[in-house]
């Protein structure tokens, strides 16, 4: 699935995010795991939740955070709409180390969710 | 002139009293149509409405209070089911 920013924050314009959904058995039951894949028209995009081997950080893809009432476009909406509201140009702290060292599947990433301004 | 019915045939239809062209959140497939594992509408795939006023597929609901993850929360609403 691919989504783009239709505002003109200058951090993600013009730009289209590709984004690769992978569903269990047990969907909508269980969340889809999301990732940004990276292409050579299709950057990750610059944001402190984002990793830039695409791993996306945010609530309602984790365990805790997902409903089953949340579909493949509400979980766009929600990353467009992250996206959207974000000023800093910059990768979550930590980012080269963890995507050097990580080895787990998104879904098996213990997530701490302790920054709620962006 | 008098008419005898030898044989008659009854037939009913039925749909849940909801919102016409409604869906369950969780499954997406009409009330009036069931679950995605069941065959059979009606008795055998039920509608179950929480304190909330949300409704779904009984088997759909079950399902994800089933999870903790769910806290038995409604997934809408997130009230207690």
């Amino acid at each position: 699935m691919d989504i783009q920013v239709l505002d003109d924050n200058p951090l993600y314009k013009g730009e289209t995010y590709r984004l690769k959904f992978r569903f269990s058995k047990q969907y909508p039951i269980e969340a889809p795991e999301v990732v940004f894949v990276q292409d050579p028209t299709h950057p990750i995009p610059l944001h402190p939740h984002v990793y830039s081997n695409g791993y996306i950080c945010l609530d309602l893809l984790d365990r805790a955070g997902w409903s089953p009432v949340q579909n493949v476009e509400s979980v766009c909406m929600s990353l467009q709409s992250m996206l959207t509201g974000n000023s800093k140009g910059e990768r979550p702290p930590g980012d080269e180390e963890f995507v050097r060292r990580n080895k787990l599947r998104p879904r098996d990433v213990t997530w701490l969710f302790h920054d709620n301004t962006v | 002139m008098k008419v005898t019915i030898k044989r008659w045939n009854a037939v009913a239809a039925w749909r849940w009293d909801m919102p016409e062209d409604d869906v369950c959140g969780i499954c997406r497939n009409p009330y009036d149509s069931t679950c995605s594992k069941c065959k059979y509408p009606g008795d055998q795939c039920p509608l179950l409405m929480g304190d909330c006023n949300h409704s779904f597929h009984m088997h759909c609901i079950y399902a994800w209070v089933q999870q903790e993850a769910s806290q038995e929360r409604c997934p809408m609403c997130r009230q207690g089911m």
